[in-house]
């Protein structure tokens, strides 16, 4: 329990800001823009998954107007199109356009003309000569003898590296002693685990608007989740001073970490606007996005070690994680995942060997959660198996060993540790288990019939931002400006993107509460790289922990430049000043209690001092978060399974969540009926598998094909229960954390084990379609 | 081709290609970029409006099939200041995340209550499948048609 001051606007649910633009259809997403005068741009992908690009004519082209762009005209500078770590953890293997297509949907040329038509024709009379490469799809086999090499020198912090074996980058930590703690083990379980490559489907495609400026400089509309970031990558690129690359901020359909990185259309687009000096709007077909980037596909081994209480002695895990045909954040993923990992359970000793391998499928990059809904599911999977072994109830096996309250936690890799202050997983679980009635469920292996049901359970969390208290490789930290208007209004200025978990009206309302009044007061202004200071970018669930703690400092000090002028003017000491709303008057009201007329409203401060040419209340600053909160989240899941058709439903889902102060219940409650749905199709539906024979995705590019689930799939209202815990996170700002990614987390692992309650049968491999369970039935039917 | 529509209640005389597409010629020659371009080839449903009060695919439906014919969209939702009943219940429910599949959505919603003002549930999630949202899991949609229904009773 918790000892939480009384909120006057947070916890309460209120309209987002920018809700009537986008239930009205006004809202203008990067996909939406034009300009006068704009080109339209269209792009040459590879059909070949490895191949050298020998020749390309454009003198086909009959169209005088058409605007080209090949490999080599473009800077040839290697890059990461991520940059949220420090130089000496960010790999370049990336170029604006390539002369060596490494997947099927590689960019190597585009165009620009007067209409989408008439870029389309272009492309069409590109003539491209090809040698082609054997290629390969399958992270293990990447990495054998006499293979392909996939890149042969990639660049790190400057230095130029030689890419041994497909190996993009490795890495090895052990703690303790790993060999002792297994033989302390009394019960020792080890499996491998191979998740699926999943796609995003974000709703709208990867979109950019790029017109030239007169001063050689550009302005960029793009889907982006940062706005820094993409003017520093474009910077690096193409030279041009940053203070002439304006990138505005505009709201994202849907992105789920599939534009942490500068996604690859914004410099060709760059390149495209540079070279035609118009404005330049390129915008990806679903069938090019479903080319442009994945989510990580991951193999693990692991093994963890019990002693007969059932406390864990010692883990290993050997990761493969496939990431496609560049790096885009391999080498801070490896950290993650072992970060993910042993942030669960504590483990005395553990051991941990990472590869991220290049194959050449289409670059993977983080998709909500990062890795962790992957290592979660087999860590979640394991642990109900080592539970049977050891005799206890897998509910009772986690209250046994998972890290809370006063452990060290590094969820976002070894560089970034801090100590675990708030923890919510006791009620979680308790509750959970209670509303589940979750020790009377059916046992495996108990029932007939054609419809089988089961009930799991999983458990996880997110970081909320990647702080620490000292400086890692990971870079993290967020800004805010706050200014006070004359009408006793606030302008809430920031480059912190809001994904539609309604972000920035959090943050919004976090400045509201410190300033003692309604959360429309605040206005939240659509800015740019010009008008705002850094901020390192919307991802790891950081935007109301760590962009609410930039608001919240920047509340904080504009309140005391309040108190000291309105102190001034009133006679009063600053210090001693109280602050209330007035229903009434609409307006805040700065007063010295129990001295008649020592009263001023914020309106009438502000127009004071603007009167008497004092100024005008802001503040701007930077703000560094001083610790990683873990939001924690669990999950009881109830499923039935047809055995005659391998289909599985959702029949019950009891979520919980610790994410401290709950700021708006609606969208919180709402990232975790997101999560969920993403979470139940990533267990039973999601995948893009590749045909070895053209290296193309099997499905081509179709939604269709890749299944995402429908309102039909998901459980009913009623049989959805979200609940939060009662927690207070001391470090965060009026105690909140972060929900996005720990609503996703462990979801797989729940439904995985609720399907092993169901038919007994486990599954080692994801995701558990219909036919994996009739074909795991079958065998369970012969050898019985 | 020479076209007359009537879209959101003003009648309107295009000359267009045969192959424009209705969803391009509201985006581009409009600039009635409320139906959105999820796919281009009839999977997500961002594109869903109103033709003579069926729902159809923008990015499915061709212009000159159009001709004679009214088309409401998202915009043509509401009058000025006011907002629709539905649009009210999916913002008071929580129904708008990163919002690029809510005019799809509410259209969606509004062809269904104009054929049956009270759906079951099942009948609501039946009507809404061939619209995709990432970001809810559908919940708070649900629950906003459910509200609208309530509000247009
Ligand atoms: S854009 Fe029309 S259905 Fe997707
Ligand atoms: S709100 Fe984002 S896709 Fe539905």
């Amino acid at each position: 329990m918790s000892s939480k001051p009384a909120f006057k606007v947070l916890g309460r649910d209120t309209q987002r800001q920018d809700g009537v633009a986008k239930v009205t259809g006004r809202e203008k997403f990067a996909s939406d823009l034009s300009l006068p005068n704009m080109l339209h741009a269209r792009v040459l992908k590879s059909p070949y998954a490895h191949a050298k690009v020998k020749r390309i004519d454009v003198s086909a082209i009959s169209d005088p107007t058409v605007v080209t762009l090949t490999p080599d005209e473009v800077p040839d500078a290697r890059f990461c199109p991520r940059l949220m770590s420090t130089p000496e953890a960010t790999y370049k293997d990336w170029t604006v356009l390539t002369s060596k297509p490494r997947y099927v949907g590689e960019t190597i040329a585009a165009v620009a003309a007067e209409s989408e038509e008439a870029a389309q024709r272009a492309l069409e009379s590109l003539v491209v000569e090809y040698e082609e490469f054997t290629a390969v799809f399958d992270a293990l086999g990447s990495m054998e003898p006499g293979v392909e090499p996939i890149h042969d020198y990639i660049e790190l912090d400057e230095e130029t590296l030689k890419v041994e074996s497909n190996i993009a980058c490795h890495l090895e930590i052990e703690e303790g002693d790993t060999e002792e703690g297994f033989r302390q083990a009394d019960h020792v379980v080890e499996r491998t685990y191979r998740t699926n490559r999943r796609y995003h489907t974000q709703l709208e495609t990867k979109s950019v608007l790029v017109r030239p400026e007169p001063n050689g400089g550009v302005t960029v509309w793009s889907t982006t989740q940062t706005l820094h970031n993409t003017r520093i990558l474009l910077h690096e690129i193409f030279g041009i001073p940053m203070g002439k690359i304006r990138v505005m901020k505009v709201p994202i359909g849907g992105s789920f970490g599939s534009s942490i990185q500068v996604n690859p259309v914004v410099p060709i687009a760059v390149a495209l606007a540079l070279k035609a000096r118009r404005p330049v709007k390129l915008s990806y077909t679903r069938e090019e996005d479903l080319h442009d980037h994945c989510s990580y596909q991951m193999i693990f081994k692991l093994k963890l070690g019990a002693d007969r209480e059932g406390k864990l002695t010692a883990g290993h895990l050997d990761a493969w994680l496939d990431i496609g045909a560049h790096q885009i954040q391999a080498y801070p993923l490896l950290g993650c995942v072992v970060g993910w990992w042993v942030s669960l359970y504590k483990l005395p000793a553990k051991s941990y060997v990472g590869k991220a391998v290049y194959t050449n499928k289409v670059p993977s990059c983080a998709f909500r959660g990062y890795g962790n809904p992957q290592i979660t599911w087999a860590v979640e999977t394991l642990m109900d198996e080592l539970a049977e072994k050891v005799g206890v109830d897998p509910l009772d096996f986690r209250f046994m060993n998972y890290i809370g309250e006063g452990d060290l936690f590094w969820g976002q890799g070894p560089s970034v540790k801090s100590v675990i202050h708030s923890c919510g997983v006791e009620e979680i679980l308790t509750k959970g288990a209670e509303m589940s009635d979750w020790y009377n469920r059916p046992r495996a292996e108990t029932q007939t019939g054609r419809h089988r049901r089961g009930w799991g359970m999983g458990r996880g969390y997110h970081t909320s931002s990647a702080g620490a208290p000292v400086p890692g490789t990971v870079i993290d930290f967020g800004g805010a400006m706050l200014k006070l208007n004359e009408d006793g209004t606030f302008d809430y200025v920031s480059a912190l993107m809001d994904h539609g978990g309604g972000t920035l009206d959090a943050n919004a309302k976090i400045i509201a509460e410190e300033l003692e009044i309604p959360h429309h007061k605040v206005n939240i202004v659509r800015a740019d790289t010009g008008t705002t200071v850094y901020d390192v970018c919307t991802h790891a669930s950081r935007g109301i922990y760590s962009g609410g703690g930039a608001a919240l400092k920047v509340a904080a000090q504009v309140k005391q430049k309040i108190r000291e002028q309105a102190g001034n003017l009133l006679d009063a000491y600053p210090n001693a000043l109280k602050f209330r709303y007035d229903q009434q008057r609409e307006q805040a009201v700065v007063y010295a209690e129990g001295i008649e007329g020592r009263e001023i409203t914020y309106k009438e401060l502000a127009y004071t001092m603007r009167n008497k040419n004092l100024g005008t209340i802001a503040a701007v600053d930077s703000y560094r978060q001083p610790s990683c909160p873990p939001h924690f989240t669990g999950y009881f899941i109830e499923v039935d399974v047809d055995t005659w058709t391998g289909k599985v439903r959702p029949l019950r889902v009891i979520a919980g969540a610790d994410i401290g102060t709950v700021i708006n219940p609606k969208l919180a409650k709402g990232q975790i009926h997101g999560g969920l749905a993403q979470g139940w199709s990533m267990t039973v539906n999601e995948d893009t598998p590749y045909d070895p024979t053209s290296g193309d995705l099997w499905n081509r590019g179709f939604i269709s094909d890749y299944k995402v689930p429908t309102s039909m799939d998901l459980p009913s209202l009623e049989a959805f229960t979200v609940f939060f815990a009662d927690t207070y996170e001391p470090t965060g700002p009026f105690g909140a954390k972060g929900i996005g990614e720990g609503a996703l987390n462990p979801v797989a692992g729940a439904v995985a084990n609720a399907i092993q309650n169901a038919l007994g049968v486990r599954f080692y491999e994801l995701p558990i379609t219909k036919d994996r369970i009739l074909e795991a039935l079958k065998r369970k039917e012969v050898e019985a | 081709m020479k076209i007359d529509v009537t879209i959101n209640g003003r009648e309107r005389s295009f000359d267009v290609p045969p192959n424009t597409l209705l969803l391009n010629l509201l985006r581009e020659r409009l600039d009635l970029t409320g139906s959105k371009y999820g796919c281009g080839i009839g999977e997500c449903g961002a594109c869903t409006l109103l033709l003579d009060g069926e729902p159809v695919l923008g990015c499915m439906t061709l212009a000159v099939d159009c001709d004679g014919r009214t088309v409401e969209t998202i915009e043509g939702l509401g009058d000025g200041d006011g907002l629709h009943p539905i649009q009210e219940a999916y913002l008071e429910e929580g129904a708008v995340q990163c919002g690029f599949c809510t005019p799809g959505f509410i259209m969606t919603t509004k062809a269904l209550l104009e054929e049956e003002p009270n759906p079951s549930e099942a009948e609501i999630r039946e009507y809404l499948k061939g619209n995709v949202c990432r970001c809810t899991g559908y919940v708070n949609i649900v629950a906003a048609v459910q509200s609208a229904a309530g509000k247009m009773r």
